[in-house]
């Protein structure tokens, strides 16, 4: 039996940054300091005019092959997983394979996916490398929500920053599971919660705005997110204390605290990463892990619960070895 | 609502007010009512009296006592 397991993660930030000094600008009800303690965040990164999600996806990646060493011929599959795809068609891991010069015997796909998009990707590589179909899978997540986003909407503005990340997930000679089975959980019914509602088939045209109804998302998250870690820990026959750490998505700080209570995680094992990069949607989690790493908070070895939810709604958990 | 100090204290944070203000007729939509402070008290009401409340009828409430009405604490 071959175990996936998470080799390497690298992520890719674009040079413009948004501060709370310069939201505050814009926003004088509200001055840096109470930015920073309501979000958590301190700054967020913003795609250039003409960057797209692409071009960060493609930079991320590039960090992961120089920083690791990773022979580009050895990728056999692409998931890209992006709400700001370049074109509706072709898909966007397509131009990816090409512009990684990654052969053109990996398979590749896009999927649509927000905030729980890093979760999903994770278990579709596992899948692919457990059942012999791929033996070295890049998992990129990309997004450039800022290009929907208009700029007196504080709510979003406060919260989302661009960013990528490229996650290597290989065979590994491990003898057991180092990528746990997922729990999933989707919940159409909040479709319209947070949405883009124009520019694709159904609303072809009007304004590419991004809307969140904030109220009912943090209602979703704390009716779903608690529940589902449990399912998952009994199903798994887990409790709290069996695992290191916990990555959530890194929404916003206060939602993550009114998380962390209710789920009843404890202060030490709760990693928070987001006032460096925001929400940066599916690269929150593999950013987070990243950093953490690097700042010694996570360490090779650990058992980490992964925890993504938002946009769809859709949520998904699950336990790796790192 | 009213009778626990603990939630009280917490409420009154959120509008950065003295909770000595907070009684029935304290006045959200005077009190910088948007979706931040909607968000910090559904947190409140989970937190203490482990109800979530509907985001809408929050956001239509306009003094304490509207919310206090929605649960009959």
């Amino acid at each position: 039996m071959v175990f996936a397991k998470i080799k390497h993660i690298a992520s890719f930030l674009p040079n413009d940054i948004l501060d709370n000094n310069m939201l505050a600008q814009t926003f004088p009800e509200w001055d840096a300091a109470k930015i920073s303690e309501k979000t958590g965040i301190n700054k967020r990164f913003i795609a250039g005019k003409n960057e797209t999600a692409l071009d960060l996806a493609i930079n991320a990646a590039k960090n992961l092959f120089t920083k690791y060493q990773i022979n580009k011929n050895e990728i056999d599959f692409i998931l890209l997983c992006t709400q700001s795809p370049d074109y509706f068609l072709p898909t966007s891991a397509c131009i990816l394979q090409n512009k990684l010069e990654i052969p053109t015997t990996a398979g590749a796909l896009d999927f649509n996916l927000g905030c729980s998009g890093y979760v999903y990707g994770l278990s579709m590589a596992k899948s692919l490398i457990e059942t012999n179909q791929a033996k070295n899978v890049l998992l990129v997540t990309s997004e450039t929500y800022s290009k929907y986003i208009k700029a007196d909407d504080k709510s979003v503005r406060t919260i989302f920053g661009d960013g990528a990340s490229a996650t290597l997930v290989a065979a590994s000679d491990d003898k057991s599971e180092q990528i746990s089975k997922t729990l999933f959980g989707s919940d159409g019914s909040g479709f319209d919660k947070l949405i883009v509602k124009n520019g694709a088939s159904k609303n072809a045209t009007g304004p590419h705005e991004l809307f969140m109804d904030g109220p009912e998302i943090f209602n979703f998250t704390l009716a779903s997110v608690p529940v589902a870690l449990q399912n998952f820990l009994n199903r798994e026959n887990l409790a709290i204390d069996d695992i290191d750490a916990f990555v959530f998505h890194q929404a916003n700080s206060f939602m993550l605290e009114a998380l962390r209570k209710k789920c009843k995680i404890p202060k030490e094992k709760f990693v928070l990463k987001l006032a460096e990069f925001g929400n940066t949607v599916s690269s929150t989690i593999p950013m987070t892990i990243e950093s953490a790493l690097v700042s010694g908070e996570l360490k090779a070895g650990q058992k980490v619960c992964l925890v993504g939810f938002g946009v769809g709604y859709s949520w998904a958990v699950n336990l790796i070895t790192l | 609502m009213f009778e626990n100090q603990n939630f009280i204290r917490e409420f009154a944070d959120i509008f950065e007010v003295d909770p000595s203000l907070i009684k029935p007729d304290f006045s959200l939509i005077d009190n910088n009512w948007d979706s931040l402070a909607i968000i910090s008290t559904i947190a409140l009401l989970d937190e203490h009296f482990g109800v979530i409340v509907d985001g809408k009828k929050l956001t239509n409430c306009t003094k304490a006592s509207d919310i206090a009405a929605l649960f009959s604490i």
